[in-house]
């Protein structure tokens, strides 16, 4: 399938400190608005594969609610260890609607 | 006569194991105890206990004489009881 | 013996996250299989894949820096000794892990 932007949520729809699970193209994943801007990454955690989906999101990292890994939602690195990482996608809002590149 | 040699151990875990037997196999006398299968309350008792001595979470935690050892490491052991005997 | 498949996906999902780390499964193969039946055995009862060599508080925010693979919270430790505390992994050139004694943290002037 060709790489394109895909939308994903109404910029309305995302609140700082929250997480709005999207499923372009059935991948599941994460939106999360974090210092005026807007970031997507894999929901699902690089340790066990738990959904990172109701993790506490403060700032720019989400926290794992299975065994409290965390990850910067602008690069996926996992804070404690930065080789290890999760999927990120590139976001972009444009005239209130925010759109994922696959 | 100092304290007795105590061995705060995990059952789950093999360097206990091995300190548990290191001690058998000298024919010293010794308690152990696996904290990990008492109840709750005896387990946190022991647990803190260890942690005030060793400032260690990581087991074994071994007390010989007036010194504590955290870990598997019977050349040291072996230096205690000497010193000991 | 009787988590076969859970150890199975345990070893699955660590693999690669260690290897990012410089580390692999010890190659000692009956240590690793005991190890793991241990940690399968704790997730089913304590929730979580705890080191079986380290001990629970129940305060989460320290417990969770035990679940295996614990080396990114005790990396200095760790990499000072060429293994983990518990021997599941060693660095990944380390052939002979016998010859790898556990060294207390404090001895490494690091703080648990």
């Amino acid at each position: 399938m060709a790489e394109s932007w895909i939308k994903v949520a109404d910029e309305g729809a995302l609140s700082d400190g929250r997480a709005l699970p999207v499923y372009p193209r059935g991948l599941g994943m994460l939106l999360v608005r974090a210092g005026g801007a807007v970031y997507a990454i894999a929901n699902r955690c690089a340790h066990m594969a738990c959904p990172l989906e109701g993790g506490a999101c403060e700032a720019f990292i989400i926290t794992c609610p299975c065994h409290d890994w965390r990850f910067d939602v602008r690069t996926g690195a996992f804070v404690e260890a930065p080789e290890i990482a999760v999927p990120t996608y590139p976001v972009r809002v444009t005239d209130g609607e925010v759109f994922v590149h696959l | 006569m100092s304290d007795p040699i105590f061995v705060y151990a995990l059952s789950t875990c093999p360097w206990c194991h091995k300190a548990k037997k290191y001690f058998e196999d000298k024919g010293v006398v010794f308690e152990a105890v696996d904290i990990d299968l008492l109840p709750d309350d005896e387990s946190d008792r022991l647990a803190a206990e260890a942690f005030e001595l060793s400032g260690s979470r990581a087991y074994p935690v071994v007390r010989i004489g007036g010194e504590v050892i955290v870990g598997f490491l019977p050349e040291r052991f072996d230096q205690l009881l000497e010193a000991e005997a | 013996m009787g988590h076969e498949a859970r150890k199975g996906a345990l070893r699955d999902f660590y693999t690669p996250l260690v290897a990012a780390m410089g580390y692999k499964f010890t190659p000692d193969d009956e240590l690793a299989d005991f190890l793991l039946e241990q940690e399968a055995a704790l997730e089913e009862t304590k929730g979580a894949p705890y080191c079986p060599c380290q001990v629970r508080t129940r305060e989460r925010e320290h417990d969770m820096t035990i679940v295996c693979p614990c080396i990114p919270f005790h990396r200095a430790h760790f990499d000072a000794m060429r293994r983990c505390w518990c021997g599941l992994f060693v660095h990944q050139d380390v052939t002979d892990p016998d010859s790898l004694p556990q060294i207390p943290a404090s001895e490494l002037g690091i703080r648990e």
